[in-house]
């Protein structure tokens, strides 16, 4: 026999009105914490572009001083290669330094075309094995800090060096401390929001108690008593989701955006970014919510 | 159509409530089961729905051994017993109609089914005018006619009654009495527990007197009160 949907659909419906202000309390709390778990994915994505960016990946930039001279390349590779701590040396010539500039902001078409790429100076990029032996790298380079922190370095052909550890990482501390920051009152909002639609499926549960008694005495299945509350449980993670994830996208237009025009040189989250997590994020309140209406049902409703 | 072999149930280990009772019911058969109360009726009826395990004991209904039933498949041995109640356990939100659907929609008969089947059984509880009445605007009779309508609008083969006519006053539960008879003259078994001799020692029908979880009589065309 083909289940019906249609009187399974009406109760769902009548659950949610009947527990109106409840249920709005538990789609408040679902929208709360998804926005903040869909916040802290895009500030994780703000901060990875930001350290792409400004480091391309690369922890020690050996910038070289214009013309390069081949002979010096392959010089100051093999010196640095055969340095324990560094992992990898990649020779960055002025084409490949502009290619990356250009698709690294490529939505400020204004700033690629004002910067030649004469001007992008060629690089050794540095991979460490480990990051913190700097100093050793300066040292092969013949590099010694002056007063005021500069770096002057001996060896014919570079320009400057740059630890992208120490520029960055105040940045990264801010950012670090802002994800945690965030990732917990998701934890939070998520643990509210779980209880809260536990809470709305137990209340009705309760004020439909006489009608799950009958339905049991006449023979209906389990599934046939469950499924109602389920989706009154889901339906709610779902329509918090669904405003958390335009927010995103408010917050994204109204307090990103206009960043953009500002902050010329730094790349921003975009649409893309924001459309990339919302399958995640439905999937989590979908899971959420499921998982504290079942829990609601193995608590508070005897089989 | 009913066996209890051996049937004990204790209760947390503690209240005995049936003890080691043996009953054979036939198909299309109408059994009292009386005894004063705590004797151990409504346990009865609670183990033949499946809402308890005995603690000793088979039980078959319908053919089939209770305990081999898994409980995905109690709601499927629920559909072949009706069952009425003292307090009729009708939903004060719904009509009479609607009341009777719900039963049928539950078990996910479709719609044509159900505008076919519920007009049909009030027609035979006699309520055909009540249809689109709310259950607090009926009498209690009456209430329990469509509580009746709704046990058996599923063509039950057994229909069981727990003190269906509790509250109701004499004359009122002859009327439930006459719709069990015509229900039970359709083949449908019935066994209803009891404390009204009127009804029991009026109908002359089999009757299993409990005392303290024992079966201490088992009479063919009975009365209430003790036999010589």
């Amino acid at each position: 026999m083909p289940p019906r949907l249609e009187p399974l659909f009406r109760e769902t419906v009548v659950g949610l009105k009947r527990n109106g202000s409840i249920a709005v309390a538990a789609i408040s709390t679902a929208f709360i914490s998804v926005f903040l778990v869909g916040g802290a994915l895009l500030i994780n994505r703000q901060a990875n572009l930001l350290i792409d960016a400004l480091t391309g990946n690369v922890e020690v930039s050996v910038f070289l001083s214009d013309p390069v001279n081949t002979d010096n390349v392959t010089h100051l590779t093999s010196l640095l290669t055969t340095l324990p701590s560094v992992a990898d040396v990649h020779y960055e010539d002025k084409a490949e330094a502009c290619a990356r500039f250009q698709k690294q902001f490529a939505q400020e078409p204004a700033l690629v075309e004002n910067t030649p790429c004469s001007a992008l100076p060629a690089s050794l990029r540095v991979k460490m094995r480990d990051p913190n032996q700097f100093r050793q790298v300066a040292a092969a380079l013949g590099c010694t800090q002056d007063a005021s922190g500069n770096l002057s370095c001996g060896q014919p052909g570079v320009e400057r060096v740059r630890d992208n550890r120490t520029t960055l990482n105040a940045m990264f501390s801010v950012i670090r401390f802002f994800r945690i920051v965030v990732g917990v009152l998701a934890v939070i909002a998520l643990i509210a929001s779980a209880l809260l639609i536990a809470n709305t499926i137990r209340v009705g549960l309760f004020a439909r108690r006489r009608e799950i008694g009958i339905m049991r005495l006449v023979g209906a299945t389990n599934w046939r008593i469950r499924v109602p509350f389920l989706a009154e449980g889901v339906i709610q993670g779902l329509l918090g989701a669904g405003i958390a994830i335009l927010f995103l996208f408010i917050v994204k237009v109204t307090l990103v955006d206009p960043e953009r025009t500002i902050v010329k040189f730094v790349p921003f989250i975009r649409n893309g970014d924001i459309v990339a997590i919302v399958p995640w994020l439905i999937v989590l309140s979908v899971l959420v919510s499921l998982g504290a209406s079942l829990f609601a049902m193995r608590r508070f409703l005897e089989v | 159509m009913i066996t209890l072999q051996h049937v004990t149930k204790i209760y947390k280990n503690t209240v005995t409530a049936l003890e080691d009772v043996s009953v054979e019911i036939q198909k299309g058969e109408f059994v009292f089961i009386v005894g004063p109360s705590g004797s151990g009726k409504s346990t009865a009826i609670r183990l033949l729905l499946k809402e308890e395990e005995p603690t000793a004991g088979e039980i078959f209904v319908a053919g089939k051994d209770l305990s081999k039933i898994s409980s995905w498949k109690t709601p499927l041995l629920r559909r072949n017993i009706g069952t009425v109640f003292q307090d009729f356990k009708l939903l004060t939100d719904k009509t009479v109609f609607e009341n009777i659907a719900f039963a049928l929609e539950v078990i996910g008969k479709p719609k044509h089914v159900i505008d076919q089947r519920v007009p049909e059984i009030v027609e035979l509880v006699g309520l055909s005018d009540k249809l689109n009445n709310y259950p607090n605007e009926l009498s209690g009779g009456e209430q329990q006619r469509i509580s009746l309508a709704r046990a058996v609008v599923n063509r039950p083969l057994i229909l069981l009654a727990d003190e269906p006519t509790g509250n109701l006053d004499p004359a009122t539960s002859v009327d439930i009495m006459r719709l069990l008879d015509k229900v039970n003259r359709i083949g449908t078994t019935i066994v209803m527990a009891t404390h009204d001799h009127a009804i029991v020692d009026a109908m002359r029908r089999r009757v299993i007197e409990l005392e303290a979880g024992k079966v201490v009589r088992d009479q063919e065309r009975g009365v209430y009160g003790v036999a010589p």
